[in-house]
């Protein structure tokens, strides 16, 4: 299938391991990304809580981009990208009058138009459904040998889940399926469905830390190995902020974080080039001991 | 009917608490209030639990269903018993629990009057030879969904923000601000703005998207408190972390198309705040996280965007009407309504209460077993 390709802004510059191991697999699951280039960031919520008219237009650009490439697939890796883009799709869609204003202002900028024909999927929605999951349950081989794995989900990608809709909001399933199919062992715990903090932690954050500390308390007491989170967001403050929580506590705090991508990578023997483990701040080492990678 | 439910007793005196399970014989059509009501009738009288008009309007039956909230008068309970599924019944969540499923709703009620809920028309009443103030259906569209609030607790049970800071103003107080905010009859928008950017206000949610999902009125608090947001920066009210830090979205969108993430933290928390966190910042550039901001990533076309910035400004559809414009079509997608329906079992005090209920005499965010 051929998707066109949204990274959104980590994946192009500080989560730069989650695009080259996205990049890696989806050929494998059978997917073709088109890369846009001349898209913009979504405005991650802010620019939506800022300038709201602003945030409907450059997500109507981006989609109008992916339509001007063929697609009707959207494909994005991170779960504010997600909501952005699926809540201003159904904004336009349904809407001819609002869909009018908002083309003739991406006309008059040069930008192509929108007709209403792109269907923004997450690559987990993907690869844990269907065709993709047939193929997942192919690609997976390496396996994970049993690896006790705490799926976290981050907010956006379940809620609102009338913008969503894959996933049971309070009992999601896509990831455990994922993490399964991979040979894992999927860990449950209640904060699996709560917030990591991050759109508040340059802002609030010791606010934001008290959020980030419940899911990584949890998983380890559940005994997880790794965590796994399909959101890049979600993945920067489990791992990057992880260091400020032991240095709150006093605990040690060394919960190594997987992207959604690098889990099933590891599973389908990508390359260490294109899974670039050394990118993260807290060490992936015992789990790839465990793994004899 | 035979309706099976798991109620969690909570005894004031003696703080024991304890989950009890009850099953009755009750009509097909017969919701979760009352269930309880029959429990409460021919099983157990000293069950507790706040009720009045049963038709989803007065607001006082919010209570959690297996972890998440709900209007109890709300919930059909046909296809629990069809299913043979018994849920577990608890207290809301971050609010003190007084006996079984009736929390204090005071914390709750002192932050809906912390936000003024109530019209400053800013004149002492209609003066003799005065004409009628018209409100458009235009004008009242923008607070609509707002209005609708019936300050069940429900969003603020589940709110993430809040349970990390209880003094967050929270999801019902914020939205019954914009309900004012947006107010074409309210005299007092620039100061409401003021207080409502104070700290734990508009810009402390965390956009968790919890309100959002429990609110059995489709008030969509989230979505309300975008708009505070949105009428704050519209204002100029802009000076404090949560508003820069938006801000600065906006303007990476416009120059370089893609968010300057290196700069994000400076121009939020200040040059001078940031710097004391340099050796966090040099463990980040370590692994790559601090990409330099020199030279800046730029997107391909970016001009395009930067010019929609300037139409867009000049077509003036700004603040909350931004985000009214789009409520039309949001409004015509089926929601998934399966939810609570799929829920397994979950103890409110164990593993699957979020957020946990403070209980009496108990630390708050304390563990309990």
């Amino acid at each position: 299938m051929r998707v066109a390709y949204y990274k959104g802004c980590l994946a192009s510059l500080s989560a730069k391991e989650l695009d080259t191991s996205t990049k890696a697999l989806a050929p494998k699951l059978g997917l073709e990304l088109v890369e846009l280039e001349s898209v913009t960031c979504c405005g991650a919520g802010d620019i939506q809580q800022a300038e709201p008219d602003y945030y409907l237009h450059l997500n109507a650009r981006i989609l109008a981009y992916a339509e001007a490439e063929g697609c009707d697939t959207l494909l994005t890796i991170c779960n504010v990208c997600t909501l952005n883009l699926r809540q201003a799709n159904f904004q336009i869609q349904k809407d001819e009058a609002l869909l009018e204003r908002v083309n003739a202002n991406l006309r008059s900028v040069g930008a192509p138009t929108y007709s209403g024909g792109i269907d923004v999927q997450h690559f987990l929605w993907l690869m844990s459904r269907g065709e993709g999951y047939e193929k997942l349950k192919e690609v997976a081989h390496h396996g994970l040998k049993g690896l006790k794995i705490a799926p976290f989900y981050g907010c956006q990608i379940l809620r609102p889940s009338k913008l969503l809709g894959v996933d049971d909001p309070d009992k999601p399933h896509t990831l455990e399926a994922v993490i399964t199919a991979c040979g894992g062992e999927p860990i449950d715990y209640p904060a699996k469905i709560k917030c990591c903090g991050f759109p508040i932690i340059a802002a609030r954050e010791e606010l934001a830390l008290s959020e980030l500390i419940q899911p990584i308390e949890q998983a380890m007491e559940a005994g997880a190995d790794a965590m796994v989170t399909p959101c890049p967001l979600c993945h920067l403050s489990l791992d990057a902020w992880q260091q400020k929580l032991s240095k709150q506590t006093g605990r040690t705090f060394d919960m190594p974080i997987l992207h959604l991508s690098q889990l099933v990578g590891v599973a389908a023997g990508l390359t260490d080039s294109e899974l670039k483990f050394k990118r993260h701040v807290v060490s992936m080492k015992p789990v790839l001991e465990k793994l004899d990678v | 009917m035979q309706v099976g439910l798991k109620v969690w007793r909570h005894e004031t005196d003696t703080g024991k608490r304890a989950l009890k399970e009850y099953e009755v014989d009750a009509p097909e059509e017969a919701t979760l209030l009352d269930v309880l009501d029959i429990i409460k009738d021919k099983v157990d009288g000293s069950l507790s639990y706040r009720k009045s008009c049963r038709m989803m309007i007065c607001g006082s039956c919010g209570m959690r269903m297996d972890g998440g909230a709900v209007l109890a008068c709300k919930i059909r309970m046909y296809d629990f018993a069809q299913a043979g599924h018994v849920p577990v019944i608890s207290p809301m969540g971050n609010l003190p629990v007084v006996k079984d499923l009736v929390v204090d709703m005071q914390p709750f009620w002192d932050k809906i009057r912390a936000v003024k809920p109530w019209l400053e028309p800013g004149y002492e009443g209609p003066q003799p030879g005065d004409k009628e103030n018209i409100v458009s259906a235009g004008q009242m569209s923008t607070i609509h969904k707002e209005s609708l609030c019936i300050q069940c607790g429900c969003c603020t049970s589940e709110c993430n923000s809040m349970e990390a800071n209880p003094d967050f103003l929270g999801p019902a107080a914020l939205a019954k601000g914009m309900r004012f905010v947006g107010d074409a009859r309210d005299n007092t928008k620039v100061e409401r703005l003021e207080e409502y950017s104070e700290e734990n206000g508009i810009w402390d949610c965390t956009r968790c998207y919890f309100c959002q999902e429990r609110c059995p009125k489709g008030v969509d608090p989230r979505d309300a408190i975008a708009k505070l947001g949105a009428e704050a920066v519209k204002e100029g009210i802009d000076r404090n972390p949560g508003a820069k830090h938006a801000k600065w979205f906006v303007h990476s969108a416009k120059t370089t198309g893609w968010l300057r993430e290196t700069e994000l933290i400076p121009k939020t928390q200040g040059v001078i705040n940031s710097l004391k966190d340099v050796k966090f910042a040099m463990t980040l550039a370590k692994h790559g996280k601090v990409p330099p901001p020199f030279p800046p990533h730029v997107a391909k076309d970016v001009k395009e965007s930067r010019a929609l910035h300037d139409i867009v400004k000049k077509q003036d559809v700004r603040g909350a009407s931004g985000i009214v414009q789009g409520e039309r079509a949001l409004g015509r997608i089926e929601p998934h309504d399966d939810a609570y329906a799929a829920a397994a079992e979950r103890g409110p005090y164990g593993p699957g209460s979020f957020p946990k209920p403070y209980l009496p005499g108990e630390k708050e965010g304390a563990e309990t077993s």
